[in-house]
């Protein structure tokens, strides 16, 4: 029905933008008036005031009719018979209403669930019914209304300016609360989860063991229990393995992405340019679930051959395998965008330091390098924290043991990798366990903001100083 | 007649398919100022690039024919062109100074050549050349300010301190003042009538008025051609060509 409706409203839309540009037209004519703003301008007006109401309309519509009617049922329902103690119970006879209505229940039909459902289909008849009028009728409502407007020559160019801008706030103000409402479900199960686990606990534990709360309610937690949690959900192994994973990438991302950035900038030709920038981009093109089982399946394996060769005991899921692959995934990220940073110093100050008599090495090392420096640092920052975020290689390539340990030949684990563990399967969602995750996803958060707060600052300096 | 220190004979620039230059003869004289002027695009630049190779750096350019420095060849292959530029420095159109302290901004050349070797043979080297271009009472209490929070003239002043700074014999200056307001630019053109006691300066410039002022012969170039060099003097009250006597009187360019 809905769609129906949208796609009514849509072909009336497009039919009142020729209506109202052929109408203003002809007005202009055969009055000999200068129309104040193209005939075009009227057509979109129509067209705006003709969809945006009824759109708004529509949707805030679906988004209420549910809601209501369900409370209604459930009210008819009670007043017929229908015992249920709490909320939960409400919604499973709700949702067997619905059932019987759309013929896809199949348990016992008693009296009160047989009314309820024909109850149910009345007033879904009537919500539609009354819809379908209530949309027509403000869409003849706004297009009288305007295009009275349009009669009398008004500012259409103005007002359709005004109706885009609003059109674009609208826009940006849903991304803006799409975000919020992401860190607040995180801020909210997240304080769930320190309900039952001390704050403390969780910032400076050195265990993390989650698979101890399995399938246990937090409201019903035991003293004994609670003792037992509480060193179960340790933070330390977790940010220590993140950090040392990050670490082993940026050791190889940094240098390797920063001498091949300078390269591309100062000493590639343009034809090596040409082809060999692309090519370092279709790095980071390549999914991570690949750069993953490359980690798991060759060099993991490889290293673990080597290790033993050399009579080390290597963990063929090891923190060395991981941090390298992710390495070699970031590396375009800091050469793609310190070579950026590097070709937007201006060639004056080259000039100014050849003129000198410095060799190009000298330049880049003197002159280059540390006025780009701000914005390379940026690039850095960012690569890490997309190191930090990084699951799938970490998930494949080093383990999900909870070590804490700084021998890269052991296996770790990271912050992500075990949002994805706890969440993967069937879980409650009142159990510690589950709520843990959004704590991890929480701290990540908070983390990765603050890194990408101080790369734009840098980038943001970096930026005034040339500008 | 004053010595000649840089002498080009039919030097010919091409940037890729185009030519640029087209068989320069000049002669620029010790401690001299020469001025160059022409319409935009008339290959003054392109020439004193010549002087140090600054050409280099750009792929697609080419040079052929002979330019002397004191009889050596500077157009040689194998010329070490750090030492060249070492002898021969260079002002910008438009202040450049690194974004480094003042003091590190002058300081830079001379530690690249191994000059000053401790640090109050650097400290003099600094005070030294900001004296020499009339900066130094501005901002002896500064040197630790970034060379950027100068303004425009005191920034081009410090660009020239940095080319005096590794001692050069010649100083070749790219329209120094076209970015600079007149008080500013006054200050600069006081300041080569300094230098050149010490320097040979070679100035490419727009304005007649300030080739009039600082220099003692200039040379008018068009569309890449050398048109006429000469006593500044006789360049601006009595010109041989046609062309010349059109360019300075304004009626084209």
């Amino acid at each position: 029905m809905n769609i129906v409706l949208i796609f009514l409203i849509t072909i009336f839309s497009v039919s009142l933008f020729f209506y109202g540009k052929s109408k203003t037209k002809t007005i202009s004519i055969k009055d000999n008036i200068k129309l104040n703003a193209l005939p075009k301008f009227y057509g979109y007006y129509l067209v705006l005031w003709c969809s945006i109401p009824a759109l708004v309309f529509l949707l805030v519509w679906s988004l209420f009719e549910p809601v209501i009617i369900k409370s209604i049922i459930i009210e008819t329902a009670a007043n017929q018979g229908a015992i249920f103690s709490d909320k939960n119970e409400a919604n499973l006879i709700y949702e067997k209403i619905k059932a019987i209505h759309l013929g896809t229940y199949f348990g016992d039909i008693d009296s009160i669930l047989r009314e309820s459902a024909l109850a149910y289909a009345k007033f879904i008849n009537l919500f539609t019914n009354s819809k379908v009028v209530l949309i027509f009728g403000i869409i003849i409502a706004s297009v009288i209304y305007s295009l009275k407007k349009i009669k009398n020559n008004n500012k259409a160019r103005d007002d359709v300016e005004v109706i885009l801008k609003g059109l674009l706030f609208v826009s940006s103000l849903i991304a803006i609360l799409t975000t919020l409402g992401i860190i607040f479900s995180l801020l909210f199960e997240s304080i769930k989860f320190f309900s039952v686990i001390n704050i403390f606990d969780y910032l400076f534990g050195t265990n993390w063991s989650p698979q101890r709360a399995f399938v246990r309610d937090a409201s019903s937690i035991t003293a004994a229990e609670f003792e037992e949690l509480k060193d179960a959900f340790g933070f330390i192994p977790l940010i220590a393995g993140t950090s040392f994973i990050a670490f082993i990438a940026m050791l190889v991302a940094v240098p390797i992405g920063l001498f091949s950035g300078i390269y591309m900038a100062e000493y590639a030709s343009i034809k090596v340019r040409r082809i060999s920038k692309p090519i370092i981009e279709i790095l980071a093109g390549i999914p991570t679930v690949v750069y993953g089982f490359f980690a798991a399946l060759t060099v993991g394996p490889f290293f673990r051959q080597v290790g033993e060769n050399l009579g080390l005991t290597v963990s063929s899921e090891s923190a060395l395998a991981a941090g390298l692959i992710m390495g070699i995934m970031i590396i375009p990220y800091v050469s793609s965008l310190s070579d950026d940073v590097i070709n937007s110093v201006p060639q004056s100050l080259r000039d100014g330091s050849y003129a000198v008599g410095a060799t190009k090495s000298e330049t880049i090392k003197q002159v280059v390098i540390p006025a780009a420096l701000p914005g390379i640092i940026g690039s850095v920052l960012l690569a890490v924290s997309r190191a930090i975020g990084e699951t799938m290689i970490v998930v494949m390539a080093a383990g999900l043991a909870a070590n804490l340990t700084i021998n890269p030949l052991e296996s770790t684990t990271t912050i992500t990798t075990q949002i994805v563990m706890i969440l993967v399967g069937d879980q409650e969602f009142d159990s510690p366990k589950t709520q843990s995750a959004f704590a991890l996803g929480l701290t990540l958060f908070i983390a990765t903001l603050i890194l990408n707060y101080i790369a734009q600052r840098a980038v943001k300096k970096y930026r005034e100083k040339y500008d | 007649m004053s010595k000649v220190k840089i002498k080009s004979k039919n030097l010919n620039v091409y940037y890729g398919d185009k030519q640029a230059l087209f068989d320069v003869n000049l002669d620029l004289n010790e401690k001299e100022v020469t001025a160059l002027i022409g319409p935009s695009g008339c290959g003054k630049s392109t020439f004193i690039r010549c002087i140090n190779r600054m050409n280099d750096v750009i792929d697609i350019c080419k040079v052929t024919g002979n330019i002397e420095m004191d009889g050596m060849n500077i157009n040689d292959k194998d010329l070490d062109v750090v030492s060249l530029r070492e002898r021969v420095g260079m002002v910008f159109q438009k202040p450049n100074p690194f974004p480094k302290s003042i003091y590190d901004n002058i300081s830079y050349g001379p530690k690249i050549h191994g000059k000053g070797e401790t640090k109050s043979e650097l400290d003099q080297i600094v005070e030294n050349s900001l004296k020499k271009s009339a900066l130094w009472e501005e901002v002896k209490d500064r040197l630790d300010e970034p060379g950027t929070s100068l303004s425009g003239g005191q920034q081009q002043r410090l660009c020239i301190a940095r080319a005096i700074s590794v001692n050069p014999e010649v100083i070749l200056m790219d329209e120094p003042c076209s970015a600079l307001d007149p008080i500013a630019t006054a200050k600069i053109e006081e300041l080569i009538d300094e230098l050149k006691k010490t320097y040979t300066i070679v100035i490419v410039t727009h304005s007649m008025a300030q080739a009039v002022r600082v220099s003692q012969k200039t040379g008018f170039f068009h569309l890449g051609k050398l048109i006429e060099v000469g006593k500044t003097e006789k360049i601006f009250k009595n010109p041989d060509n046609k062309m010349t006597q059109d360019y300075i009187t304004g009626r084209f360019g």
